[in-house]
């Protein structure tokens, strides 16, 4: 049990990772570690992150999803942003640049869209 | 306001003013009534009369009838711009509420004088009292007019914008935005708007802008046009921008606009050849 995080397994080797109001990513260091370490463990090749909850991201929660992608990408994981809200697409880009570290899907269902070059 | 003056207008308002009321009834008949505009019963404008009455009796009564910040004279006023309010909304004109207004002011003249004996000719001071009074009136119907039109013209604008900014499922998942006329930034925020929403609720996979009827561009309307690119993209969805004419091109260069990642193609129909490749649509002619 990971707190403020519902980790699920949802394939072979997938994982849904659904974030709660309860999620504290000042303690991002620890939480990474231990989705990082469940995630190994189970052998997981891709982790879907749903954020159908979150209305805003701001550049708190988006250096959060940044440090938690770049991990995944080290330990040979794929993380896909899904069910991405319109007004958190409208607040993200307008302060990122260029793409983010983590690709993004509308579903789970659509993975095969995501990243393709646009 | 002097004290005379002042008890002057009490007088003639303690005199039976119910002599008045059917009087006062007459300009509204003539400017509202079934013979004119159609647009009060008789009943209704005996009612308009009988309020109008009772709030210039109570203005007159009041400890100083000349102070035009007195709730008694705020309520006048009110009653004025409703009463333009309704007649407008009824398909009425600002000119049939302002002579309304004027015709009210001289049968309220000509029935006091008569009920009271004291020719205004003589009494100089109460007719510039009520031409005072009566002239702020119909500041207040011309005021509540312009509200009006100002709000219906916002309407309009508002029903403008949405009529141009039409977002289509022209297949299963791909979403077209053509764009005419000219982009400002309000403009550009309402269609960024709509179309996350679109994504979201129809759940696009693909979204084709096509610009072809954009003539001009600004470097803000350009880093938003960039931005809806990049809140699609982040949504999970691929944009597509299309018809992107020479002008439009040399201006998004020369304002250092960074296209990276974002893909155009000439033609809206080339925007949707690669909107139908992404999804793995193949459309192709009827074998004969």
């Amino acid at each position: 049990m990971i707190p403020g995080l519902h980790l699920t397994r949802i394939g072979r080797d997938a994982f849904l990772l659904e974030p709660s109001r309860s999620l504290n990513i000042r303690d991002k260091t620890r939480l990474i570690e231990r989705i990082a370490g469940e995630l190994q463990q189970a052998k997981a090749s891709c982790l879907y992150y749903d954020l159908a909850g979150l209305a805003l991201i701001d550049p708190v929660y988006y250096a959060w999803l940044d440090a938690l992608s770049r991990t995944m990408a080290a330990i040979n994981v794929r993380m896909i942003c899904i069910h991405m809200q319109p007004t958190a697409a409208f607040a993200l880009s307008g302060f990122i640049t260029g793409k983010p570290a983590f690709e993004t899907a509308l579903d789970i269902s659509d993975v095969h869209f995501a990243g393709s070059p646009v | 306001m002097n004290r005379k003056l002042s008890e002057k207008l009490s007088a003639l308002f303690s005199l039976k003013i119910g002599n008045i009321s059917p009087l006062l009834a007459e300009p509204g008949k003539i400017h509202f009534g079934s013979d004119s505009s159609n647009l009060m019963d008789d009943d209704e404008i005996a009612d308009l009369s009988a309020e109008f009455l009772s709030l210039m009796a109570e203005l007159l009564g009041s400890k100083n009838p000349d102070d035009r910040q007195s709730p008694e004279f705020h309520a006048l006023e009110m009653f004025f711009a409703s009463l333009s309010h309704k007649i407008l909304m009824r398909g009425g004109r600002v000119e049939e509420v302002v002579r309304y207004t004027q015709l009210l002011q001289y049968t309220l003249i000509e029935a006091l004088e008569k009920d009271s004996g004291i020719p205004f000719t003589e009494s100089r001071s109460v007719l510039h009292y009520f031409t005072g009074v009566f002239n702020e009136l119909i500041m207040a119907v011309f005021r509540s007019y312009l509200e009006e039109r100002e709000r219906v013209l916002e309407a309009q604008a508002a029903e403008l914008r949405e009529t141009s900014t039409p977002i289509t499922e022209i297949w299963d998942g791909v979403l077209t935005l053509p764009i005419i006329g000219t982009l400002d930034s309000s403009r550009t925020m309402l269609v960024m708007e709509a179309l996350l929403s679109r994504v979201a609720k129809d759940h696009a996979e693909v979204v084709v802008m096509d610009l072809t009827g954009v003539q001009n561009i600004d470097s803000q309307v350009s880093h938003h046009l960039i931005q809806i690119v990049r809140a699609v993209q982040l949504m999970g969805s691929s944009a597509i921008i299309t018809g992107i004419q020479p002008e439009i091109a040399r201006a998004l260069i020369s304002l250092n606009i960074d296209l990276t990642g974002v893909t155009t193609r000439a033609s809206l129909s080339d925007g949707l050849k690669e909107a139908f490749r992404r999804l793995g649509i193949q459309v192709s002619h009827k074998a004969s």
